[in-house]
C-alpha cells in the first residue's frame, strides 16, 4: 500500500529560553504534565490521526529523544512498513552539514521521503503542547486543492507581535505572511503546522536551497517563496488549546493549565489519548499527614506534605511538613523535611534541602538550581524570593 | 541460565468466587494497579529467569489479555521468553500448586528445554523472592527438592532438576499424588526434601478477608515499601493513564492511588485502582475500588471491595465490616432503590 502522508517532526532546537533545562537535552524532550515530554503530544497526535510514518529530525541534544522514542512502540511506529525513523545530520560525499534553518533541515532528508513517495508531507514541531487531529486538516487541504496548508490560530491581538501572522482573503487563500509583525492585519498566527503536497515541497526545497541568500526557514522563506510563484496557500484554521512553552514561565503556564477546568486543556479524554513511555511505578500513596489539593500526582509519588496547584511528576518524594504551592515538581525529587516551595519548577531528581524556602505568591516563576540552593545556604538559610 | 520457571496459573481458591466470575485468581487485581501474575512473573524475571511456561486455566481471556506476548515482563522473546500453556481437555483448574495433569498435557515444553533446574510456583502468594538465591541454596543443601518457606508459611514455590519434574510426570499416578505441592506435603519416598527460608515482604490470598487485609496493610509505608523495592520492580500491562486529578474539595488520607483517577471526593484508608472517579461529597473509607469505578455523589462507603467497572450511583450508602466486606461483583450498577 503506498504511503499518503509522512510527517517530518522538527525535534532539534535547543529552547536556550529554558535555561538549564535544557542544557542537557532538547526541548521536544522537555518533561511536561506529570508523565508526559513536549514530543509526546505531536507523537499522540500522528498516532490519533492514523500517520504511520514519522520522520523525527534531532541535532541539539539528541541522546534523550533518541533513547526515549526508541523504536516508537508507544506510539505504535514500530512498523513493518513505515513507523518511526530518526533523522539526525550526517556525513556524504559532499561533506558533513549541519541542519541550517527548517527548510534545510527537510532538505537535507530528500532521499528519506523519495523513498517512502507520499502524497503529502505533515511537518510539524516538537515545541508546542496541544491536541490535533491532523487527518481533518489533510481533508481540508484536499478539499481546498492547496499545494500548501498552514494550520493557523487565532491570538489575542496584543500578542501578535510575537508570532508569524499569516493575512488572509475572506476564503482562507493565504495572501501574505509576516513573522512578528507590529501591525498586524490578521491575528492568525502560524501553528508551525504545515501539509505540502510531496512534489511541491520537493521542488521549492530545491530551489530554496540553491539561494544562497536564504536562511532555509519554511516561515521566512519557503512560504512567500510559493505566494510569489503564485501557489495556492491556504490558512487551516484550529480552535482548540495550543501554546508553545518556550520559556520557564510558559511551561509553568502550560502546566497549570492541567489544574484549570476551563483551560481547554484535558488530558483525561479517553478518545484522544496522550501516549507516552511508561515507567512500572507503584501507585501513589498520599499518608497521614500528607494533604493534596487542584493538584495533578503521578505514580511511585509518596506524599507525606501539604501539595496544592501543583504538577507531581513519577517517583517523588514529599517529606513531611514540606508545603509546595502553584509547583511543577519533576521526576525523582525529594522535598525535604519542612521546605516550602512556591511558584517554582523542580528539575529531575533534584534534593530539595530541608526546610529550604524559595518563591512568593506573587514572584516571578523559579526555576531551580543547584546555585539557588548555594547561595541560600550562604545567607544563612533565609528565604530566596528570586529578585536577590 | 540454568533455571526456568513454570508458573502455575490455575490453582482455584474457593471462597475468593466474588472476584474470580470472569477471570482466574492469577489475574485477581491487586494494590490497584496490578494482577496478582504481576509479582510472580517480576520475581522471575527479576530473578533473571528468562524461559517461562504459564499454565492458566478457563476463563483465561482476562489473564491472555493481561500478560499478552510478556511485553512488559521483557519476556516477548525471540529465543525462551514466555509460553501459554492452556488446558487442551481437561476442564482445567485445580486446587494445588503444580498439577502433573497440567505438566503431562505440555510436557514437550519441559522435555525440549535445556535448563537444568525449574522453579515451580503460583500467583496467589505475593513475594519479592530471588529464585537464583533459592536455587542457591538447593543446590547446596543437595536435597531432591527444595519448598521455599517463611517461617511457618509456605511460599507454594519449589525448585527441582528437570529431569526429576519428567520422571515425576511419568510417575506420578503410581506415586498416588496430583501435585507438587502434594508431593512435597506427603514428603513421598525416595525422594528428599530441603526449605528455603526466605525474609521479606509475604503475603498469602486465599479469602476475601486476607485479600481485604492483605491491601490495607498496605497502606502502612513501611509494609509499601517491603513490596515495592526500587532494585525489584513490579512489572505491569502499561495503560497510559494520566497522572490523578485532585480537584477543589477533595480529601485524600492513608490512601494508595493509580494514576488516571479523579478525585473530588473523600478517600480515606483505601486503594483505588485505574481511571477511578470519586465525585462531590462521596465518602470512600476502608474500601479497595478497582479500574474504571464511577462513585456517585454523597455517595457514602465503608468497607467495601468494588471490582472492575462498578457503578455507583448518587447518595447510595454501603457499609460492610472488616470482618465482612461488601463485595460489588464486575461492572455491577448499584442503585440508590437497591440498597433501601
Amino acid at each position: 500500500m503506498k504511503t499518503e502522508i509522512v510527517a517530518m517532526l522538527l525535534a532539534g532546537g535547543q529552547g536556550s529560553r529554558l535555561k538549564s533545562l535544557t542544557y542537557n537535552i532538547a526541548k521536544p524532550a522537555i518533561p511536561f504534565g506529570g508523565k508526559y515530554r513536549i514530543i509526546d503530544f505531536p507523537l499522540s497526535n500522528c498516532m490519533n490521526s492514523e500517520i504511520h510514518t514519522v520522520g523525527v529530525l534531532t541535532q541539539y541534544q539528541p541522546h534523550v529523544l533518541h533513547n526515549y522514542i526508541g523504536l516508537g512502540t508507544p506510539w505504535d511506529l514500530d512498523r513493518r512498513n513505515g513507523g518511526v525513523t530518526m533523522l539526525t545530520p550526517y556525513a556524504a560525499m559532499g561533506g558533513i552539514r549541519w541542519y541550517d534553518g527548517t527548510a534545510n533541515a527537510i532538505y537535507q532528508n530528500i532521499n528519506y521521503l523519495m523513498e517512502h513517495d507520499p502524497e503529502y508531507v505533515i511537518i510539524l514541531s516538537g515545541d508546542h503542547i496541544y491536541k490535533m487531529d491532523y487527518g481533518m486538516m489533510l481533508d481540508f487541504h484536499k478539499e481546498q486543492q492547496a499545494d500548501a496548508t498552514i494550520s493557523v490560530i487565532e491570538v489575542p491581538w496584543e500578542e501578535t507581535h510575537r508570532f508569524g501572522i499569516m493575512n488572509t482573503d475572506e476564503k482562507m487563500n493565504i495572501t501574505e505572511f509576516v513573522e512578528k509583525p507590529k501591525d498586524a492585519k490578521s491575528n492568525l498566527a502560524s501553528m508551525g503546522v504545515y501539509i505540502f503536497d510531496w512534489q511541491k515541497l520537493k521542488d521549492f526545497l530545491i530551489m530554496d536551497n540553491e539561494n544562497e541568500d536564504s536562511s532555509h526557514d519554511f516561515g521566512h522563506d519557503i512560504i512567500p517563496l510559493m505566494l510569489g510563484k503564485g501557489e495556492k496557500l491556504v490558512a487551516y484554521p484550529y480552535k482548540g488549546y495550543w501554546k508553545d512553552v518556550g520559556t520557564v514561565e510558559s511551561l509553568w503556564e502550560a502546566n497549570m493549565d492541567l489544574l484549570n477546568p476551563e483551560s481547554g486543556l484535558n488530558l483525561h479524554d479517553p478518545a484522544w489519548r496522550i501516549f507516552s513511555s511508561n515507567p512500572q511505578l507503584p501507585p501513589q500513596v498520599v499518608t497521614e499527614t500528607g494533604y493534596v489539593q487542584e493538584s495533578f500526582v503521578n505514580e511511585g509519588c509518596v506524599i507525606e506534605g501539604e501539595v496544592t496547584k501543583s504538577v507531581v511528576f513519577q517517583d517523588v518524594y514529599i517529606k513531611e511538613g514540606a508545603t509546595i504551592q502553584d509547583c511543577v515538581i519533576m521526576s525523582g525529587v525529594v522535598v525535604g523535611n519542612g521546605a516550602k516551595l512556591t511558584r517554582a519548577i523542580v528539575p529531575p531528581s533534584f534534593n530539595v534541602p530541608d526546610n529550604f524556602e524559595v518563591g512568593s505568591p506573587e514572584g516571578e516563576i523559579i526555576l531551580l538550581t543547584d546555585e539557588i540552593v548555594e547561595k541560600w545556604k550562604g545567607s544563612g538559610e533565609h528565604a530566596f524570593d528570586g529578585n536577590r | 541460565m540454568r533455571l526456568m520457571a513454570i508458573v502455575d496459573a490455575a490453582v482455584r481458591i474457593p471462597g475468593l468466587e466474588d472476584l474470580t466470575m470472569y477471570r482466574s485468581t492469577a489475574s485477581v487485581p491487586f494494590a490497584g494497579r496490578y494482577r496478582l501474575i504481576d509479582f510472580t512473573l517480576s520475581n522471575i524475571v527479576n530473578s533473571g529467569i528468562s524461559s517461562v511456561g504459564v499454565f492458566p486455566t478457563n476463563p483465561f481471556v482476562s489473564l491472555l489479555d493481561h500478560i499478552g506476548m510478556g511485553k512488559s515482563w521483557d519476556l516477548d522473546r525471540r529465543k525462551d521468553g514466555l509460553f501459554l500453556l492452556p488446558p487442551t481437555q481437561l476442564n482445567g483448574g485445580h486446587l494445588s500448586v503444580g498439577a502433573f495433569a497440567a505438566l503431562e498435557e505440555h510436557k514437550a515444553f519441559i522435555t525440549k528445554s535445556r535448563r537444568q533446574h525449574v522453579v515451580i510456583t503460583s500467583c496467589y502468594t505475593i513475594t519479592q523472592i530471588n529464585y537464583q538465591k533459592m536455587l542457591q541454596a538447593h543446590i547446596e543443601s543437595g536435597a531432591d527438592i527444595t519448598e521455599a518457606v517463611s517461617g511457618d508459611t509456605s511460599l507454594k514455590s519449589y525448585i527441582m532438576s528437570r529431569e526429576l519434574l519428567m520422571e515425576l510426570i511419568d510417575v506420578y499416578k503410581e506415586k498416588r499424588v496430583v501435585s507438587v505441592e502434594d508431593l512435597v506435603n506427603l514428603k513421598k519416598k525416595p525422594y528428599t526434601y530441603g526449605r528455603y527460608e526466605y525474609e521479606g515482604y509475604v503475603a498469602v490470598i486465599d479469602s476475601v478477608q486476607s485479600y481485604f487485609n492483605e491491601s490495607m496493610a498496605l497502606l502502612n509505608v513501611e509494609r509499601w515499601s517491603e513490596l515495592f523495592l526500587h532494585e525489584c520492580p513490579i512489572y505491569t500491562k502499561v495503560k497510559d493513564e494520566p497522572p490523578t486529578r485532585y480537584l477543589k474539595g477533595s480529601v485524600v488520607k492513608r490512601a494508595l492511588l493509580a494514576n488516571g483517577g479523579t478525585i473530588e471526593g473523600s478517600v480515606t484508608e483505601s486503594i483505588l485502582g485505574r481511571a477511578v472517579m470519586v465525585k462531590k461529597n462521596a465518602k470512600v473509607d476502608h474500601c479497595i475500588i478497582m479500574q474504571k469505578c464511577v462513585i456517585g455523589e454523597g455517595c457514602d462507603l465503608s468497607y467495601v471491595i468494588a471490582d472492575k467497572e462498578v457503578h455507583i450511583e448518587s447518595g447510595v450508602i454501603l457499609r460492610g465490616t472488616k470482618e465482612n466486606p461488601v463485595v460489588l461483583r464486575k461492572g455491577e450498577r448499584v442503585l440508590k432503590e437497591d440498597v433501601g
